[in-house]
């Protein structure tokens, strides 16, 4: 039985991936189907930091997320830079994780 | 499972499904819902894989993740063209994901709560990143703020398996409606 689940999940995580390369849309999209796709991007990865940082493990959070998140935030826009942002966060997690 | 489902939350949702002996029409279905978002991931990279004939599209699409949607979208805002990244990284985390998987499997128990390190955000941290980096506009700032709100909120109201794409989907509206 878990293996008929196995394989059924596979298919659907393919489909869902696939079909949005496979199909082929003729024509040029109107303007404002262009700005949603092009504004998609930032809301999908937004929408996984949302729920990683105010519910990290399926509850309200009291744990030091909102801050790190913020300490991040701060970072990279100050030296747009990633690697320092994400070297902030994790010492910064782990720090306030021991207190 | 790894081999085959190469989608990380889902792979979590299944091990709590199976645990709870969960029919197994509703654990294809969590995972198909987990995995909406990433039809919204591909609808977005689409433009940039028009040039690959269908059979390299449909192999681009087996190795889609949050990841290597985050990194190469990253890649092209700053105005990469080259599709050799993202095969390259969304390959390699194929690679890692199942040798970290076997990994698991050896060592397990041994190396207890890797929470003590911080890790698991590391992550959240890539990805909030990313954003700040790919925010170009002011709209940005509200499409980024409105999303995360939205997911986080129907994740602590207990609607995880949709809260992405509910948030991705509605989000990006924002964008349609304000002039720029």
């Amino acid at each position: 039985m878990i293996w008929v689940a196995i394989v059924g999940s596979a298919i659907a995580t393919y489909l869902i991936r696939s079909l949005p390369f496979a199909i082929t849309l003729s024509g040029r999209l109107p303007p404002a189907a262009t700005r949603y796709l092009e504004a998609l991007p930032v809301a999908i990865i937004a929408g996984l930091v949302g729920p990683a940082v105010v519910a990290p493990a399926g509850a309200l959070t009291h744990g030091p997320e909102p801050l790190a998140v913020a300490l991040v935030v701060a970072t990279v826009a100050w030296r747009r830079s990633l690697l320092a942002g994400v070297i902030v966060g994790v010492v910064s997690v782990a720090l306030l994780r021991l207190i | 499972m790894s081999l085959l489902v190469f989608a990380g939350a889902s792979q979590f949702a299944m091990v709590r499904l199976f645990s709870e002996s969960a029919p197994t029409l509703i654990v294809v279905a969590s995972v198909l819902f987990i995995n909406l978002r990433h039809a919204l991931m591909a609808a977005s990279l689409r433009s940039q894989l028009q040039g690959l004939p269908l059979v390299g599209r449909l192999v681009a699409a087996f190795f889609l993740t949050d990841e290597a949607f985050a990194m190469a979208t990253g890649h092209f805002r700053r105005g990469g063209r080259s599709l050799a990244y993202y095969f390259v990284f969304a390959i390699s985390l194929y690679v890692l994901w199942n040798v970290a998987t076997l990994g698991g499997i050896v060592l397990g128990d041994a190396i207890g709560d890797p929470r003590r390190f911080g890790v698991d955000f590391a992550i959240t941290a890539t990805f909030t990143g990313i954003v700040v980096l790919a925010i170009r506009h002011r709209t940005d700032v509200a499409i980024a703020i409105v999303a995360a709100l939205v997911a986080g909120a129907l994740a602590l109201a207990g609607a995880s398996t949709i809260a992405v794409i509910t948030a991705g989907a509605i989000a990006p509206l924002i964008a349609v409606f304000v002039r720029r």
